[in-house]
């Protein structure tokens, strides 16, 4: 199988900029680890699931989706070059998938796939999670993936962009123990996986009570940062700015967490009160996506437990549900 | 779900077509009636109940109901409140000048349900609006339907929109329309009821097992009105509702209009009450 060691990859990564504009894992001057190109600081591929969502790659924080110049309005320029981007972690991946089939149905959203269809998924799995702990092989949801065995990653190609990749790796490695990887992986104990199935049949079957909900709104300060982190939130507000005889029309992440979300011209509020913006955080992913899509669309990332200031992310909140409900 | 006869598939789903607007009728002291017109010749191709997203470059954009039937070819019209900062540009726009459109949106009125039936539009402030479209399409095509009745109901006497049609609509042998408003004051020149549109329900001779009602209306309106219809025999498989919510995009991503699994703007905003009763936030 092919295989690289960490300081092949940093050479691999770098010969891939003529054809793909790459963002990996680095870590910045600040000493935040966050995506970024590779010119941005100390490539930083160990250490887990990074902060920031992988995905808002495709889907930023601030995106000018269209351009006026008086009246007439056109789509806004997307990306040079295609998008290669390592870092998923298997969660991310199965997040991304989510996302992916989300802007794809009913209406297929054309600024999300101008920068999603040609890019290239890389994951990292294997034993370069925080302080080499084990993190789950995806699999697939990915074009391709780099196993780390302690020593080296090791190379496995699910597409065809994925392959295509694949064949730049001249690096051979004939003892990669993969199937030892995988049984590893395999045993990965996740009791949140229970616990988040349990209290998503809880919510469905109408067990939890609003006087939950007033508990849990009651110590959220509506920070917003558990949507802002949730790589299956993507909720976004529209404005307009006006940039000198260029009108931009801008997309922006907004927040269910917020009193104003909802509120429409004529003052009706359907999310007017605390708990039911405390409810619909966690209701939309375990209940109402599971009606609509068919699955519960929390992936067990984490990162909303680990942003929360309050302690209410979705796995505290589900093992709360449990514990007094189940 | 009542889906949409023309599926909306718009190339390119954000930007929006520049329309000129051809007259402009004030309504009331808050709405005005745009009349547009869509570029070359193209109909909007909506059916009653669908909406569209108004944009102005600089102030984003709303949606708005449209006004008229597709059986009104060459233009489409919308009724707009001045209500935030675009409606009140809408509002000081004049004929002749353009507007952004994208859609239609939303899903329609079942009209291949109502056919053949006794129809009771039930609309209060401006849900007469989206519920004019019908109304229109019902007068367009009135060997299609049975007895078709027509409530309305104001704050007040001022703000009573299309004045001039609902007394057309009172005349007309095809439609039997009542109307009140909430309140009077000294000096109203106003001859009609008086009372919240609940009361004129009751009196009604509703035949129970051929009728089809349908409620646009503000939030307070639904379950009052709904109320009435239940006592009359009417149940859920027999009201339509329009809901209003807040919708950004209109296409179903930026999850403003959620009502637990529903989009109001791709599943709704027209809805048969027994899909969305049972949810949370939706009446």
């Amino acid at each position: 199988m092919k295989a690289l060691t960490s300081a092949e990859m940093k050479s691999f990564l770098k010969s891939l900029t003529g054809e793909y504009d790459v963002r990996a894992p680095v870590r910045l001057e600040d000493g935040t680890r966050a995506l970024g190109h590779l010119d941005e600081g100390r490539l930083a591929i160990e250490g887990g699931p990074i902060a920031r969502k992988p995905n808002d790659i495709f889907f930023p924080q601030f995106d000018v989706i269209l351009n006026a110049k008086g009246n007439k309005f056109k789509v806004a320029d997307s990306l040079q070059k295609p998008l290669f981007v390592i870092g998923f972690t298997a969660e991310d991946c199965e997040c991304l998938e989510f996302v992916d089939k989300f802007y794809s149905e009913n209406f297929r959203d054309e600024i999300y796939f101008a920068k999603r269809d040609k890019a290239v998924i890389a994951a990292v799995s294997g034993k370069c999670g925080k302080d080499g702990e084990m993190l789950k092989i995806a699999g697939g949801k990915c074009d391709l993936e780099f196993i780390y065995d302690g020593s080296k990653y090791i190379v496995c190609a699910y597409t065809l962009k994925g392959k295509k990749i694949e064949e730049k790796i001249k690096c051979e490695e004939k003892s990669a123990k993969i199937d030892e990887l995988k049984k590893l992986s395999d045993s990965i104990h996740n009791e949140d996986l229970e616990i988040l199935k349990k209290a998503g049949e809880l919510i469905r079957k109408n067990a939890v009570p609003d006087d939950f909900w007033k508990e849990i709104a009651n110590r959220c300060i509506s920070c917003t940062a558990c949507n802002i982190a949730c790589p299956t939130c993507t909720c976004f507000d529209v404005c307009d700015h006006d940039r000198e005889r260029v009108i931009e029309r801008i997309r922006m992440w907004d927040s269910c967490q917020l009193d104003g979300f909802m509120r429409e011209a004529s003052g009706h509020n359907p999310l007017g009160e605390e708990y039911l913006r405390a409810r619909r955080r966690i209701h939309h992913k375990l209940a109402a996506d599971y009606e609509r899509w068919g699955h519960i669309t929390c992936f067990l990332c984490g990162r909303c437990d680990d942003v929360c200031p309050t302690n209410i992310g979705i796995k505290s909140v589900n093992r709360e549900i449990v514990k007094r409900f189940g | 779900m009542i889906k949409s006869k023309n599926e909306a598939i718009v190339s390119q789903n954000y930007v929006p077509t520049n329309c000129e607007i051809l007259s402009i009728t004030t309504l009331t002291p808050s709405e005005k009636l745009f009349k547009i017109k869509m570029p070359n010749g193209k109909e909007l191709g909506h059916m009653p109940g669908q909406f569209v997203q108004v944009s102005i470059p600089g102030l984003t954009e709303a949606p708005i109901s449209v006004a008229s039937s597709p059986t009104r070819k060459g233009y489409f019209e919308l009724a707009v409140r001045n209500a935030g900062t675009l409606t009140g540009a809408l509002h000081k726009l004049d004929e002749g000048d353009y507007l952004g459109i994208r859609g239609p949106f939303g899903s329609c009125f079942d009209i291949e349900a109502m056919k053949g039936k006794n129809l009771l539009l039930i609309s209060g402030g401006c849900g007469l609006a989206p519920m004019r479209s019908l109304i229109q399409y019902c007068e367009d095509n009135i060997d299609e339907f049975e007895n078709v009745k027509i409530l309305y109901g104001a704050k007040n006497p001022e703000q009573m929109l299309f004045k001039d049609e609902i007394r057309q609509w009172e005349e007309s042998r095809h439609f039997n329309c009542l109307y009140t408003v909430d309140e009077i004051k000294s000096g109203d020149n106003y001859k009609g009821k008086v009372g919240l549109i609940t009361k004129l329900i009751p009196p009604l001779n509703i035949d129970k097992n051929n009728t089809i009602a349908v409620i646009i209306g503000p939030p307070v309106m639904y379950k009052f009105v709904i109320a009435e219809l239940m006592k009359k025999g009417i149940n859920e498989e027999q009201i339509i509702v329009s809901l209003e919510r807040y919708m950004r995009c209109g296409i179903g991503k930026c999850g403003h209009c959620v009502i637990e699994h529903k989009y109001c703007c791709i599943d709704g905003p027209v809805f048969w009450l027994k899909d969305v009763m049972e949810l949370k936030g939706a009446l």
